[in-house]
């Protein structure tokens, strides 16, 4: 038996071995993601997307002299022991010119720490939001086209101060997206515009009650509840029983609450006071480009993150044909494609941007979930907007500056 | 494929396996001598690579600490923590048999997990803490590599030697003992309670080592880590497939399952290109399907316990008299 066992595992390395000789002319582009594991739901929506992005690439001329873009994809599992063997296995063993993902920070944190930055391969997250990332110490590889929860719960706290809110209460999902939020919510709420917030609760996912939650958070006098949660989810219970019980007269949320099953569940008349922000995006022309093209391969485009991970990857194959096809110089040329001068290059215009590059012209990039244009961390300023409850679903208030 | 690219592939496959191959030790000090269910490794071991990331990452005003300490204190910091923490649930749940222990165990590790996630002026919560020092960190990605793998196969190797000689020690035998008939270790004047809780401090001390030696490599560690198939499960099936009660066993099957883990994607991207998402999930059912079939054909492992716990002198009679092939 134990032979047999040490001929099988010699057995699947060798076939492997045989099996992963590469055609020399292909750029490779690792496309990490949470494929198994808590986020298993969303990450082929997202994987897909990029792989949109890979090809139209192809479709419009491939990278450099006419060489094949190829998406190699790899899964992280939403855990930094998965997030760094495979990008490990996509640096080293596939030799990718630049990595999209992970999809979960700490995936991201590990991966990068320990893979990517000692390497000097590119990393572009599109759904790593913790502001952990922004602090990494990353020589200027690490970048991401999703902004940072702290971005989102600062400027939500400056809007609604402008908006004339007094005394809110707080309760926010125990994860890293809720807690970011409501962090960085009570940092500039609190410490720079002196507002006051009453509770500030966090809650834990799936009870069928938060009606005692909903009592505490009610002790102080507060007349809003600021929810960070999911509005399909754990969010919608603490919506419908602060509204049952009428704990609080106004409601605000962060871009998880802004969720059609919200207005599904409880009706539009019943959230007159409910405000959610969200990014915008929503009527740009590159996000209808964007939407053509995934719903034209079978995707959906109202799948979460789909957006940011198609700029995601399309960033970095406009980054790689700038570098000309080499990880080195990637970086630089990260910031270039995207710095908000230049010609407009627009979803699936990658002749044009190839064109372009191969003319020395500037480009800049508009993508799908924004325009992208990254500052000194490799972080995206977000372009958020504060969004009501209207007769046909939701309706922007104001931008959030 | 680059050759160097091969060589970084091992050498961190390399550190992986040594890492998981401390867990295996520590379970096996548990499970393998002392016949304790620990089905709460994920916590022993984000206990000691937080208290290795706080004792040596810089001040941070956010949560607590950090000291920037050298590694070493925070290894061994880490050992004594895991070993603190295991004090008090051991007093209590080592009075639960098997079963009964390893749901007791599950609910202490998520216990465990919670407060981290939870507690931010300890852990930084749901952020986790970031720029944890490498030892030798700061020269190439080759030569970091090698350096740390060196740094921890002494360390497995230490390991292993300690606990080899306390397995082949009295004190190994008495707990096998105890293992294997409490009633009678009891009669002979055994302290049955305060050995097994011994066993379980010093594993669950080892599993803390884990711990710190992966915050290290990653030079960062998150809630997202004590993920219990990966922090828990995985080093179960480690151990039972590597032989419990065989500390060679324990590492090689440490070794064997995680590069069936790991190469198994290698091999699983050779399918065509439209099943790339498919494909990764072949990987889960590879392994659930690896420990049915050792269950199944091979209970007692790989590398089955030795009959007699000595194996100086009686190696050769050990062998052919528990190896079935």
């Amino acid at each position: 038996m134990k032979t047999k066992f040490l001929a099988l595992a010699a057995g699947l390395m060798t076939a492997t071995a045989l099996a992963s000789v590469p055609a020399q002319a292909d750029v490779k582009i690792g496309l990490l993601g949470g494929i198994s594991g808590p986020i298993a739901a969303m990450a082929p929506a997202m994987i897909d997307a990029a792989q949109l992005a890979v090809q139209q690439v192809n479709e419009q001329g491939g990278i450099g002299d006419n060489e094949k873009l190829v998406g190699v994809v790899g899964d992280s599992a939403c855990n930094p022991q998965n997030g760094t063997d495979a990008a490990t296995k996509a640096v080293n063993i596939e030799g990718v010119a630049g990595m999209v993902g992970p999809h979960c920070s700490g995936a991201v944190l590990a991966a990068a720490g320990s893979v990517t930055i000692p390497a000097g391969i590119v990393m572009i997250t599109p759904s790593g939001t913790s502001p952990e990332i922004t602090t990494l110490d990353d020589k200027g590889t690490v970048f991401r086209t999703v902004p940072s929860d702290d971005y989102q719960g600062r400027a939500l706290a400056r809007t609604l101060k402008e908006q004339g809110y007094g005394k809110v209460a707080v309760a926010y999902l125990n994860n890293d997206y809720g807690t970011g939020l409501a962090n960085a919510f009570k940092a500039e709420y609190v410490d720079e515009l002196g507002g006051e917030i009453t509770q500030f609760a966090a809650h834990e996912e799936g009870k069928a009650s938060y009606r005692s939650n909903l009592a505490e958070l009610a002790k102080g006098g507060a007349d809003t509840l600021v929810i960070f949660d999911y509005g399909d989810g754990t969010g919608l219970t603490i919506l419908r029983q602060a509204l049952e019980n009428g704990f609080f007269d106004k409601f605000v949320g962060g871009d998880g609450m802004k969720s059609d099953a919200v207005i599904n569940e409880l009706g539009a008349e019943n959230l007159v006071t409910f405000v959610a922000s969200s990014p915008v995006g929503e009527k740009s022309e590159s996000l209808d480009m964007f939407n053509e093209a995934f719903k034209g391969v079978g995707g959906d485009p109202d799948a979460i993150f789909a957006t940011t991970s198609y700029d995601a990857a399309f960033l970095m194959a406009l980054a790689l044909e700038k570098a000309g096809g080499k990880k080195d110089g990637v970086a630089a040329a990260m910031v270039e494609v995207s710095n908000g001068d230049g010609e407009t290059i627009r979803p699936g215009e990658w002749k044009k941007a190839k064109e372009l590059i191969a003319a020395g012209t500037a480009i800049d990039y508009k993508g799908a979930a924004g325009d992208h244009n990254f500052d000194e961390n490799g972080d995206v300023p977000g372009t958020y907007a504060l969004w009501e409850v209207g007769s046909d679903g939701y309706e922007v208030i104001t931008e959030m500056k | 494929m680059e050759f160097l690219g091969l060589v970084n592939y091992a050498l961190f496959t390399a550190i992986f396996i040594a890492i998981y191959a401390l867990l295996a030790l520590g379970l096996n000090i548990q499970w393998g001598f002392a016949g304790l269910f620990n089905a709460g490794i994920a916590g022993f071991f984000a206990v000691g690579a937080y208290t290795s990331a706080i004792l040596t990452t810089p001040v941070d005003d956010g949560r607590l600490g950090g000291f920037d300490l050298p590694f070493v204190f925070g290894w061994i910091g880490a050992m004594l923590a895991a070993a603190l923490v295991a004090w008090p649930i051991g007093k209590i749940c080592l009075r639960f048999r098997s079963d009964y222990l390893a749901i007791a165990s599950i609910g202490v590790a998520e216990i465990i997990r919670l407060v981290i996630k939870s507690e931010e002026v300890l852990t930084n919560g749901a952020r986790g803490i970031n720029a944890i020092p490498r030892p030798a960190g700061d020269i190439g990605y080759t030569e970091s590599q090698i350096a740390y793998l060196v740094i921890v196969l002494a360390v497995l190797i230490a390991a292993y030697v300690l606990v080899e000689r306390q397995f082949n020690a009295p004190w190994g035998r008495m707990m096998r003992a105890i293992r294997d008939n409490e009633d009678a270790a009891k009669a002979i004047g055994k302290d049955v309670e305060f050995r097994r809780l011994e066993a379980f401090i010093f594993g669950s001390a080892l599993m803390g080592l884990g711990g710190a030696l992966f915050a290290h490599f990653n030079r960062s560690i998150t809630p997202e880590a004590i993920d219990p198939m990966v922090a828990t499960f995985l080093v179960w099936i480690m151990l039972i497939l590597g032989g419990s009660g065989n500390n060679r066993g324990a590492i090689l099957g440490a070794a064997v399952v995680w590069i069936i883990w790991s190469v198994s994607e290698i091999a699983t991207d050779r399918l065509p290109h439209e099943y790339a998402i498919q494909a990764k999930y072949i990987r889960l059912f590879l392994i659930g399907l690896m420990l049915q079939l050792v269950l199944r054909f091979r209970p007692e492992g790989l590398l089955p316990e030795p009959l007699r716990g000595d194996l100086r002198g009686s190696r050769r009679t050990t062998k052919s008299g528990t190896d079935p092939d």
